[in-house]
């Protein structure tokens, strides 16, 4: 007897910056999944908020997707609101009938794999949609998402269990109405980063994939710099900026059973950061290759994997860092964790953790010892998000605890 | 028969390891299976050709067919000896898998066929009645070429010839002999077992050739994987072939350890 295969929703698109990414990120989630166990539906979140889901979805070429393109499409949104017993995880589609009535279908599915990367997707906005809907899900919690998405956040917490991270300064966006108060912040740049100079690296505080970041040399260029940054966030992060700089990337997982690190990647790069195009447009001319997958991406720029210059002590101090900080802040999922150091003189700083990563970093775990495929992953990935949601399930109810008033 | 110009990628002892040889389609050449090498590199050893007239690998005679093909190659293929050996064929290239099987029977240990070429399609009604139509069409240009002096048979070849027919070049005469091939005879002469794997979506190939196939061999299993086309499946699809490769390698390490 055939046992039902398991419907796994995979959620994409979305409206933050990372959109595009977000596309390859979970069309590649999708091609990954064994058929022999899973079935996937696609959930695209159009730029405008809107979901839709349709086998066209599965195409790379049929991107970016016009509003006219939309007629092959089903438009969907979460079911919400129904007793939990009714039916589980469901989608409602929704069309015109003949005399353009509207018509609902449901479309059930058996737990959602959030595959936004940035706001909504992976800063606990869909999480707690999901949890509020009783949806299982793959990856981070509410929390675990909330803290990795802020950056001043996640540095102060690693910061007092001992990793290191750089000394970094915020600056807020100034209330509607009134300008960036620039000498205020060169003041506060002189007494809270005291034994910094000039130059200084800028970020968005909680936006990701390079958007927003700049090296600034002097003031005119920092306020230009936070300028940018406050168009897209509300807060940025002043950090020094590091010479010589070498990045470390490694994922980190549980589940597999322990927690685990993968691989480590340093990327390789021309300029003295990885800029937002070369990240994720890596095709020969710069242009995604479309319905390509595995060489799509971040998998293809050029980076080394377990790069040979560097010491099995420095290696392992990575995977260390990587791991207390994955099992303090409570992540799940497969999570990409970013380091900074300095070639020159060793050191070496957490940077940041991305609970979302592209294409969920399958690379690093393929390269992992041993080994694990990207369909071993997802699987895996999939398994700890069943338990997961069982674990909340015991959770209390109402009628416990004797805290009834009407009875 | 000068060496096949090939690549070689992934684990270096070539005694301890499956050694995997990769045949490519129509068309294409040794890099067409980039993204399942580059995904098995850890898993095996492997060898992807340039088959003649294709890449940097010289024509064989003019006209050659898919036997030929396959001689050629088994030249370059050293005997088995220790390691384990699977080849892969992806369309035409499954043309030649199938000849070198039927040929040369323990040249491998087994074979994988994707979205493989090789046999007569089962075509409608409609379709037969359009092919003797545009037969008829080729076979009248050709008469008046020769009467009157017209060029309508090269008219005729651009604006009905497909895509592969117009770029063959040298090769056409070796492309119009292929594609008229039946291996049906062939594949009852497979011993060793064979891995069919076929896209839902292929139009080339259809899945009712993979099912055809499977009757046809001793010993055959079918894969049908949903979505996938003819030639995606070695791009986007290359997650479930490599599953299906891993699995293969699995079962052929299993039948050793208990042949020792």
């Amino acid at each position: 007897m055939n046992d039902r295969k398991t419907s796994v929703a995979v959620i994409f698109g979305g409206e933050s910056v990372e959109h595009d990414v977000s596309i390859l990120t979970g069309l590649q989630f999708l091609e990954a999944l064994d058929q022999d166990k899973y079935t996937g539906l696609p959930i695209y979140v159009a730029s405008d908020g809107s979901w839709w889901t349709g086998d066209e979805l599965l195409k790379r070429s049929n991107y970016p997707i016009a509003k006219e393109d939309r007629d092959t499409l089903t438009s969907v949104r979460l079911s919400i609101g129904q007793a939990r017993s009714t039916f589980g995880p469901a989608l409602v589609a929704s069309s015109k009938g003949l005399l353009g009535k509207v018509k609902e279908r449901i479309i059930p599915f058996d737990i959602m794999v959030p595959a936004i990367h940035g706001s909504f997707g992976e800063d606990g906005v869909l999480q707690g949609l999901l949890e509020a809907a009783g949806v299982p899900y793959v990856g981070c919690g509410i929390l675990a998402s909330a803290t990795t998405i802020n950056k001043d956040f996640t540095k102060n917490v690693l910061s007092a269990m001992g990793i290191p991270v750089l000394p970094h300064m915020m600056a807020h966006r100034p209330v509607m109405g009134t300008h960036l108060q620039t000498r205020e912040i060169s003041d506060r740049l002189g007494t809270e980063m005291h034994s910094h100079k000039y130059p200084f690296f800028v970020k968005p505080r909680q936006l990701g994939s390079s958007i927003g970041v700049a090296r600034v040399n002097n003031e005119e260029e920092l306020t230009t710099a936070l300028l940018d940054i406050f168009r897209l966030d509300s807060a940025a992060i002043i950090e020094p900026f590091v010479p010589n700089l070498v990045e470390y990337n490694v994922a980190v997982s549980r589940a597999f059973g322990d927690v685990r690190a993968s691989a480590i990647e340093r990327p390789v790069k021309e300029t003295e950061f990885l800029d937002f195009k070369a990240k994720y447009l890596a095709g020969s001319d710069g242009s995604p290759k479309l319905d390509a997958a595995p060489s799509e991406g971040m998998a293809s720029l050029n980076r080394d994997i377990n790069p040979t210059d560097l010491p099995r002590d420095k290696a392992a101090l990575i995977r260390t860092h990587a791991c207390d900080a994955f099992l303090a802040l409570e992540l799940a999922g497969s999570v990409r964790v970013d380091f900074l150091g300095n070639s020159e003189t060793g050191e070496l700083w957490l940077n940041e953790i991305n609970t979302i990563p592209g294409s969920f970093a399958y690379f690093l775990w393929q390269h992992a010892e041993p080994e694990v495929t990207y369909s071993e992953l997802a699987g895996a990935l999939i398994d700890e998000g069943f338990r997961k949601f069982e674990g909340r399930r015991r959770e209390t109810g109402a009628d416990m605890g004797g805290g009834t008033i009407f009875n | 028969m000068a060496e096949f110009y090939k690549t070689i990628s992934g684990l270096e002892d070539a005694n301890d390891a499956v050694e995997i040889i990769w045949l490519h389609g129509w068309g294409q050449d040794n890099s067409s299976f980039k993204a399942l090498t580059s995904l098995l590199e850890r898993r095996a050893r492997h060898i992807s050709y340039d088959l003649p007239g294709f890449g940097q690998t010289p024509m064989l005679d003019k006209g050659a067919g898919s036997a030929e093909y396959a001689a050629a190659l088994a030249t370059q293929i050293s005997p088995l000896g220790h390691s384990r050996r699977i080849i892969i064929g992806h369309s035409f290239g499954c043309r030649v898998a199938v000849q070198l099987a039927a040929n040369h029977p323990g040249i491998a240990d087994c074979y994988i066929l994707i979205a493989a070429a090789g046999l007569q399609q089962k075509r409608s009604l409609v379709w037969k009645i359009r092919a003797g139509y545009m037969r008829a069409l080729g076979k009248l240009a050709s008469l008046f070429d020769r009467l009157f002096g017209t060029k309508f048979r090269p008219a005729y070849a651009r604006r009905f010839g497909s895509a592969d027919y117009k770029n063959a070049g040298d090769l056409r005469e070796t492309f119009v002999n292929v594609v008229n091939e039946d291996l049906s005879a062939q594949a009852r002469q497979v011993k060793e077992p064979v891995m069919l794997v076929f896209g839902s979506e292929d139009r080339e190939t259809p899945v009712a050739l993979g099912e055809s196939y499977r009757a046809l061999m001793p010993d055959a299993t079918l894969k049908v994987l949903d979505g996938y086309g003819h030639l995606d499946i070695l791009g986007r699809g290359a997650h479930q072939v490599q599953n299906i490769i891993l699995s293969v390698i699995k079962t052929l390490d299993s039948t050793s350890d208990k042949g020792q």
